[in-house]
């Protein structure tokens, strides 16, 4: 169904209260009034033509003289997608929360709760996600004046770093994050913090665990450590000059977010990118998203014990770092996209070097699996642990792999094209329940091997057709007319989505990423309930959550 | 008669001419010997421990195909003197809130326990610092101490981590202590002793002539002691009191300096009794083949000397060989959890054992030894083995000729690293 039609469908049932389409918009936007919003998406959730089962993300706008909450949604079985828009009073906004029709709203909201300060009536814990529970104001408001200190620390670019003082006794002690749940609740269970700093968290989280000796009650992740506000920095920066901050959002799968930011961007130009530079997009991309799963899948061994798998794939994965120096000097942090195409061309032996590390690489993922992916107690660590079900992957927002190992036949590469991946040929690796479960720890773990097969396929096609011509049609200013655009990749970590406003100017008017780890964390406290505490790191492993990715 | 009370003897004869029995001050002269055992053997347990580090990491190195330590020393070998002298140097912190004295007693128990069970450890023919009649029961009283300084450890750190990493070491020690009770009783009934030295002697030198060889039930009793060893001395795939990935480092996460240097002390330690116990109980022990002990015995002088370092070599490679084996499991498997390293002991490994203990009465009492029958048991048995050693090392070298060929194709080309691979 195009927006148009779903409009209709909308009006017919709810009459005035759908305000308007904005069918200008590069993606047309319904605006609805904030008291039928809740019912709105209920019917758009329910109805059988609709089936909208998927909240891709929520974005906060300040729009000076309103608020403005932005809803992108997407059908799995209709195939079609819509932006619902509400605009909310700017003193006092509010809109009632969708938390009970998806799932996933729930941390979405408290997000934009955090950054916007937006209230989301009945929602049952709207506190800060990530900034401290103590932070004053709403950093992604327009008006927002940065505070001069935090608990004697001074913030900002010219702060010196605070001198220590004895005893620090005069200092106000930053109030601890942990939340306090009532003394008698917890009698006979254990408080712990795992985090922020412990091997198994994979970066700077916390999680607040509350366990009954080795058996979990309840874990609840507390992210926000990694925050950089990439976000906020974005609208201050060039459409250009954020592009190095997308590098930041994944460092693991630096890419995808350029190429997110990429497609964005041209969109909002209307610019078409050269062939060449197409198929170098896509090389980088496979070769990036490789590397992912490479750390992912050695870290999970790693989690479970087995320390050498992990150091082997690090030793392949120090091989796709060369290629990609050679293709764009960088080694982690790649800056590689530039609207139009990509920085820097793939000379013909930068491919040679590609398919010989290729021919290489094939038969060590069978040592690997030889070594660890097949070994007895490494399957029964993780089959049928933290089983998640179609539904609710699908209701938690959980993409890329890990949806696809519950089951879900989805792949933005093959379902919404982009770049040049219909000309080539791949698989959409889907959980089958390999050792287990549909959805279990061991299909995430083995759908991600699987997609390295498929990631080398297209790599070999990629190197095969790669055309000669430009690898960069270079716009002559970037600068926009005002337009918003929601465009995604297939990270390696699921759909990675930028939500762009632009006014006019070279600068973005507000960015909104939605990254696949932000999700796959907040369905980590729905299932930590009676997981043992090593299930705990399996399960967080087999998500692949990387934590500056949550909290950007 | 072992080598501690022979050479009291010998120095009281040679010094005051008297004869030992029934010279009033023999008893000083033995202390003071066994004082100088325990000299040797704390250094025995200092130049094992240490230099093995080296080794596991080494060993290590080439399974991940990275180097390893290299710098201290000629290939890094003395790495461990670096890591020892820094360990030294440490500031030796304790925790605010932490229960001071069991805190500072915890490694001391850990490292006793461990050190306790060297006391009846049979070297070679009679280097032994006591041969006890109750040795087997002694060795596993003495390293059941272990468990109460890791409590200890987890309990007086005042942190939930540690304390997690000391409960479960102890419910693991205690439960792994009954398989491998079991096993080493199955050992017992053959040999008819629990004397350590009695039951190598109850063995010889060639293959055939070890108990592990001897009936089914004893080569399945040898798997499960050295499983249930592994349990026991906090190795993978069952390190779980100390598994970094989910307790961070588990009894020992609060501990520094030198008290720190004491547990790995301990830890790798273990390493040596666990293999030294499997040698002496299953693999003949320091049983020279083709020397009957008595020979050893009764020579004089330098063919004593000589038979006696011949019988330690032995020991000492069988053993080495066992170490290596727990060196190269460590870094291949991955770790269980907690409920399965308790279904795997309680469900599978007691039974097991029970019925270990039973078939090995029923074997020996069915199969006279010397007989047709024992003789067509061992010799199915030293064949087995054979071949499964065999398809060992031909596995080996197959992935090493596997993965030669396949960076071969990689080598003299710039931009890639030199491969380091397991040989």
């Amino acid at each position: 169904m195009t927006p148009a039609e779903i409009h209709d469908r909308l009006r017919a049932r709810f009459g005035d209260d759908v305000v308007a389409l904005h069918a200008d918009l590069r993606d047309p936007a319904i605006e609805l009034r904030p008291e039928r919003l809740r019912d709105a998406c209920r019917f758009l959730r329910d109805d059988d033509d609709l089936r909208f089962d998927f909240l891709r993300s929520v974005a906060g706008v300040d729009r000076r003289d309103a608020i403005e909450v932005v809803y992108h949604l997407l059908s799995y079985p209709r195939r079609h997608t819509v932006v619902l828009r509400t605009r909310l009073d700017r003193d006092r906004p509010s809109v009632p929360s969708v938390h009970d029709v998806w799932p996933t709203a729930d941390w979405h909201e408290r997000e934009t709760f955090d950054l916007l300060g937006v209230d989301f009536a009945g929602h049952p814990r709207l506190r800060r996600l990530l900034l401290p529970e103590d932070w004053v104001g709403h950093p992604l408001r327009k008006d927002y004046e940065r505070p001069a200190e935090y608990h004697g620390i001074p913030v900002g670019r010219d702060a010196s770093p605070p001198v220590a003082r004895g005893g620090g006794g005069d200092r106000p002690r930053p109030r601890p994050a942990m939340h306090e749940p009532k003394a008698e609740e917890l009698a006979g269970f254990l408080r712990l913090n795992m985090g922020p700093h412990h091997p198994a968290t994979h970066g700077v989280i916390n999680f607040l665990l509350e366990t009954d000796g080795e058996i979990l009650r309840r874990a609840v992740p507390d992210v926000g450590y990694l925050h950089r506000g990439i976000e906020k920095l974005a609208e201050s920066n060039a459409y250009l000059g954020t592009m190095p901050y997308t590098d930041r959002v994944d460092y693991l799968g630096a890419i995808f977010a350029n190429h997110a930011w990429a497609l964005a961007v041209e969109r909002l130009l209307g610019i078409e990118v050269p062939p060449r530079g197409e198929y170098c997009r896509v090389i980088a991309a496979e070769l990036n998203r490789i590397a992912s799963h490479l750390i992912a899948t050695g870290s999970l061994a790693m989690d479970l014990g087995a320390f050498t798998p992990f150091i082997h794939w690090i030793r392949e994965r120090e091989k796709i770092n060369d290629i990609m120096e050679r293709i764009c000097g960088a080694r982690l942090t790649y800056n590689y996209l530039r609207f139009g195409g990509v920085a820097r061309d793939i000379d013909g032996e930068t491919v040679d070097m590609i398919r010989r590390w290729l021919d290489h690489f094939d038969p060590i993922i069978d040592e690997f699996n030889r070594l660890i992916g097949e070994n007895e107690i490494f399957v029964k660590r993780l089959a049928r642990i933290a089983v998640i079900s179609p539904e609710d992957a699908v209701a938690w927002g959980l993409v890329g792999p890990n949806l696809r190992a519950s089951g879900v036949d989805w792949d933005l590469r093959r379902d919404q094209p982009y770049s040049v991946y219909p000309e080539l040929e791949f698989d959409v690796v889907v959980g089958r329940g390999w050792r287990g479960q549909v959805g279990d720890a061991y299909d995430r773990f083995w759908c991600r091997m699987l997609e390295m097969r498929q990631s080398v396929r297209l790599l070999r096609q990629a190197c095969e057709k790669l055309p000669p011509g430009d690898f960069w049609a270079k716009p002559k200013t970037v600068k926009p007319a005002a337009n918003e655009v929601y465009a995604c990749t297939e990270s390696a970590r699921g759909e990675l989505g930028v939500f762009v406003i632009s006014d006019g100017t070279d600068k973005p008017y507000r960015a909104k990423f939605r990254t696949g780890s932000f999700t796959a964390m907040s369905i980590i406290e729905r299932l930590s309930p009676g997981l043992l505490l090593a299930d705990l790191v399996a399960l967080i492993g087999s998500l692949d959550v990387v934590a500056p990715e949550v909290d950007r | 008669m072992n080598v501690v009370h022979h050479a009291a003897d010998r120095c009281i004869r040679w010094a005051f001419g008297v004869d030992p029995a029934a010279w009033p001050w023999t008893w000083v002269v033995e202390a003071a010997f066994l004082l100088l055992a325990a000299a040797v053997l704390l250094a025995f347990v200092a130049l094992f421990a240490g230099p093995v580090t080296w080794v596991e990491r080494r060993v290590a190195g080439r399974i991940m195909s990275r180097i390893g330590p290299n710098r201290v020393g000629p290939q890094g070998s003395l790495q461990w003197l670096a890591d020892g002298i820094k360990c030294f140097l440490k500031e030796d912190l304790i925790p605010d809130g932490a229960d001071r004295p069991l805190f500072r007693l915890a490694p001391y128990l850990v490292f006793g326990g461990m050190f306790g069970a060297f006391v009846v450890l049979p070297f070679g023919a009679h280097l032994v610092a006591a041969d006890l009649n109750v040795g087997l029961l002694y060795l596993l009283a003495v390293t059941s101490l272990v468990v109460v300084g890791l409590l200890m450890a987890g309990w007086s750190s005042r942190s939930k981590w540690a304390l997690f990493g000391g409960v479960r070491s102890a419910a693991q020690l205690v439960s792994y202590e009954v398989p491998a009770a079991f096993a080493l009783l199955a050992v017992a009934l053959a040999a008819g002793t629990l004397s350590l030295q009695g039951i190598v002697g109850a063995q010889g030198g060639w293959p055939w002539d070890w108990f592990v060889f001897r009936n089914p039930f004893l080569f399945v009793a040898f798997f499960l002691y050295f499983t249930a060893a592994i349990a026991e001395g906090n190795r993978t795939p069952f390190d779980l009191p100390e598994a970094e990935s989910e307790l961070v480092a588990g009894y020992n996460v609060e501990y520094s300096g030198m008290r720190y240097l004491f547990f790995m002390f301990a830890e790798w330690a273990n390493l040596w009794i666990m293999s030294a116990v499997a040698t002496a109980c299953f693999l003949g022990g320091w049983q020279v083949p083709g020397v009957p002990p008595d020979r050893i015995a009764a020579a004089e002088g330098w063919a004593f000397v000589g038979g006696e370092a011949l019988s330690f070599a032995i020991f000492a490679a069988k053993a080495s060989a066992l170490v290596l084996l727990v060196i190269q499991l460590r870094w291949t498997l991955p770790r269980l959890r907690v409920d399965q390293l308790m279904i795997t002991c309680w469900k599978y490994l007691v039974p097991l054992a029970f019925a270990v203990v039973l078939g090995a009465l029923v074997l020996l009492a069915l199969v006279p030894e010397g007989g047709l029958a024992d003789s067509i048991l061992r010799a199915t048995l030293v064949i087995f083995g054979a071949a499964v050693a065999l398809l060992y090392g031909r596995r080996i070298r197959q992935t090493y000729l596997a993965d030669r060929d396949l960076y071969r194709r990689m080598e003299g080309k710039d931009a890639w690293y030199p491969p380091y691979r397991l040989p």
